[in-house]
């Protein structure tokens, strides 16, 4: 037998984030829709400079639609925006200097050649990393005279990758970066990254369904859901606060115990497994013993989170 | 600058065949000009080669903004800034330049001949740019066929009065706000269509990297018809597959798989569409004393078959998604696989046919046709050859642009020609005799080049690759 408790989202204490350094991105009540469907509903979220961010989502649950609206590639129906402190209506500018951007699937210039295409980019920034372009070109096997319609979709986000870093931005925006790489350009693409990024001032925001890149990255983590930003916390924070406590006794559970904090729970057998904010272990190993069980405390992986909250 | 630059070898890059041919002609008519100083005729002359050259050129400069225009361009650091920077160049070398040269020359109406290369610019951008306007070009040369007289008095009225320029510079205000702006604002892309249908009644459903070309709202409405219509035809092949899985159902659901926009009600709304269209325009020119039917019969066939092109390169672009349909219907052989999409697909011989005969009929009762039998009946007859060779050719033909546009011309051109001489032979040796000679030569040519490409699209394996740059739907 297996009962799912969901609790209301916004049950979670960790909704808005500590603000030490002024947001690079400021959201307030955003609001989409694709004609009867709201995507994003009042959404608030804001994004200090200098953070890497994972945005984690189900599918469909629309961090494609936040990611487009919040470059103004997407009108949103209602809400503000703010990007570097300004209002994002839509793209243009000297603030589209500072922003990086890595589509989910690149199908621009299908008609263009590799080499083409980074000096049409090249030409409209101010500031461009040739050497990276070439270390990557050479390390990622990308032929500057191919066709980009010739390359396959991996390749093709290479090149996007490339093309979005090369100008090294203040604030880097990959929706699903890493969903066509192989383990090996993941990896190097993630080392890139987080070696140009990890300076002061630069921001990045993610959205992938690859937990182990958003570890790797030692990311905030930003959960939508019900077309809000449920929470957004450091991991490392995420993973003290929360914790999985299985209580097991003889007779199993005939429904889930009443613990201050749970957030999601479920039974199995003669357990039930439970997900709790901040525990209190004193109190938890009075109420085992109080009930004939035994406790275990573990630490919940980022997939864990992401299974049980998104 | 150098954004700019990269900006004005797009259009070599993409559109190079318009760039080319309006460069060159440019560039004649600069030396022409110059060689013909004081010699009127010749000026004017040069001016004719000049219009040509801009009107070309922007043709392609419009394809390559349609192409450049997508919402992630707009990243680009000041986009729209290097576009107004190329466009004025631009405007120096098609506009500006030849003004000046004029004004030297000592032409007369030396700024209106500039704000007339202006207009021609901003017409072959809009059309480049997939606008509709030159419906608007048809209209105004449909008025001065009519009333002749009244356009020459017009035009010497219109070199004479000062509003002229004003007015042409209004014009082309409104036809550049109406083709720029939807393409230098973004908005959420449109859903395709199915590769192998056209909404454009003829116009190619071309867009590449899968984004939908901008549509007004009463495109939007039409489309939601059609839509309607597919999903309609779609559950009833699906309530029938269920009720009696037999083998004739299953086709039929096929089909309305592969050709969404060919059941009874999408049919019938295409066809009161086109005649809507047609009618007006006839009504345009009812003035006109004399029709000659067997053009109108042979318009009829060209609006028939200017779906095939759409066919040809449908078919390429929707190999990837046919992947599905073949693990879906899990056919004992790879042969009977593309079996049924052949015998799918033969559903566009009975619709053209009917296409054609509809539209011809239109065409007899607008005209007051003297010999309806006869068209109709080289319509039928020419309309199921030339169908069944397209249907073919297509379905093995050529993969490469050049190849197909080389196909559909030949294809289109021939239906027409093969109208005229059916027409001609069955006035000339009567029904039964020329009806006869003219079905026995053209269907069997139909027949023959349908079986054999039938033949050849059985005996191939079936192909999944995605054409490249173009994605899956």
């Amino acid at each position: 037998m297996s009962l799912t408790t969901a609790l209301p989202a916004n049950s979670l204490d960790l909704a808005s984030p500590r603000v030490e350094t002024p947001p690079v991105l400021q959201v307030r009540r955003l609001d989409k829709a694709f004609q009867q469907r709201q995507v994003l509903r009042q959404l608030d979220w804001s994004v200090p400079a200098g953070r890497v961010v994972g945005l984690l989502g189900k599918n469909g649950a629309g961090k494609t639609t936040l990611l487009r609206c919040l470059l103004g590639l997407s009108p949103s129906d209602g809400g503000r925006i703010d990007l570097f402190g300004a209002p994002m209506t839509e793209p243009g500018g000297e603030r589209m200097h500072r922003i990086g951007f890595v589509p989910q699937s690149f199908d621009l210039f299908p008609w263009m050649r590799i080499r083409a295409y980074l000096d049409f980019t090249a030409a409209f920034y101010t500031r461009w990393n040739r050497d990276l372009v070439t270390r990557l070109l050479d390390s990622w096997e990308l032929d500057p005279a191919q066709k980009i319609g010739q390359l396959s979709q991996g390749q093709r986000q290479k090149l996007a990758i490339m093309r979005a870093i090369a100008p090294e931005p203040d604030l880097l925006v990959l929706d699903e970066p890493v969903a066509s790489l192989d383990p090996q350009a993941r990896r190097a693409f993630m080392g890139e990254l987080l070696e140009l990024m990890r300076r002061p001032g630069k921001t990045v925001i993610f959205s992938t369904h690859i937990t182990a890149d958003l570890e790797r990255a030692d990311a905030d983590i930003a959960l939508l859901r019900d077309g809000r930003i449920q929470f957004m916390r450091p991991l490392a924070e995420l993973r003290t606060h929360l914790k999985w406590v299985v209580l097991s006794r003889p007779d199993g559970w005939a429904q889930l115990p009443a613990i201050d904090g749970l957030l999601k729970g479920s039974l199995h057998g003669q357990e039930a497994q439970l997900l709790i904010e901040d525990p209190a272990v004193s109190d938890l190993q009075a109420f085992a013993d109080s009930h004939g069980a035994s406790l275990r405390i573990e630490t919940p992986t980022l997939e864990d989170v992401f299974v049980e909250l998104a | 600058m150098r954004a700019i630059w990269q900006l004005w070898l797009q259009t070599w890059r993409q559109a190079v065949i318009p760039t080319a041919l309006g460069q060159v002609l440019w560039f004649c008519a600069i030396l022409l000009m110059l060689l013909n100083r004081g010699d009127r005729g010749g000026l004017i002359g040069s001016l004719g080669f000049l219009s040509m050259g801009t009107f070309l050129a922007h043709i392609g400069v419009g394809q390559t903004l349609r192409n450049l225009c997508r919402p992630e361009s707009f990243l680009l650091p000041r986009f729209r800034l290097h576009l107004l920077g190329a466009a004025l160049l631009d405007l120096g070398q098609w506009v500006l330049l030849p003004g000046l040269l004029a004004h030297w020359l000592e032409l007369p109406y030396a700024g209106l001949i500039a704000t007339c290369l202006f207009g021609v610019a901003s017409l072959g951008l809009s059309i480049g740019c997939g606008r509709r306007v030159g419906l608007f070009v048809w209209v105004i040369a449909i008025g001065a066929g009519w009333k002749p007289q009244l356009a020459t008095e017009l035009a010497h009225a219109a070199l004479d009065s000062s509003f002229t320029t004003p007015m042409l510079l209004l014009l082309i205000g409104a036809l550049l706000a109406v083709t720029l702006m939807p393409l230098l604002s973004i908005s959420d892309p449109d859903t395709e269509d199915s590769p192998l249908e056209s909404m454009g009644l003829g116009r190619m459903n071309n867009s590449p990297g899968g984004v939908a070309r901008p549509r007004s709202a009463l495109a939007k409405r039409v489309a939601s018809w059609f839509d309607l219509a597919s999903q309609h035809a779609l559950d009833v092949a699906l309530s029938r597959y269920r009720r009696r899985p037999g083998a004739r159902q299953r086709l039929a659901l096929v089909r309305s798989l592969l050709l969404p926009h060919d059941n009874p009600i999408a049919i019938a709304l295409r066809l009161v569409l086109v005649a809507l269209v047609v009618t007006a325009y006839f009504f345009a020119i009812q003035h006109r004393q004399q029709f000659d039917a067997a053009v109108v019969g042979a318009y009829a066939i060209l609006l028939a078959m200017s779906r095939f092109p759409q066919f040809g390169r449908g078919m390429l672009r929707m190999q990837p998604n046919l992947a599905d349909l073949y693990l879906t219907l899990a056919p004992t052989t790879r042969a009977a696989y593309q079996k049924t999409i052949a015998d799918a697909l033969l559903l566009l011989v009975p619709v053209s046919v009917l296409t054609a005969l509809t539209y011809t009929l239109l065409g007899i009762v607008l005209v007051h046709a003297e010999e309806p039998g006869r068209m109709l009946l080289t319509a039928l007859i020419i309309a199921a050859a030339a169908s069944l060779t397209a249907l073919g050719v297509h379905l093995i033909g050529p993969t490469s642009t050049f190849g197909r546009g080389i196909a559909n011309f030949v294809l289109i051109l021939g239906a027409m020609g093969s109208y005229w001489c059916g027409y001609w032979l069955i006035g000339s040796f009567g029904y039964v005799f020329g009806g006869g000679l003219v079905a026995a030569v053209a269907l069997s040519f139909g027949i023959t080049v349908w079986l054999g490409a039938q033949r050849e699209y059985l005996r191939r394996a079936p192909c999944f690759d995605a054409l490249p740059g173009s994605p899956t739907l």
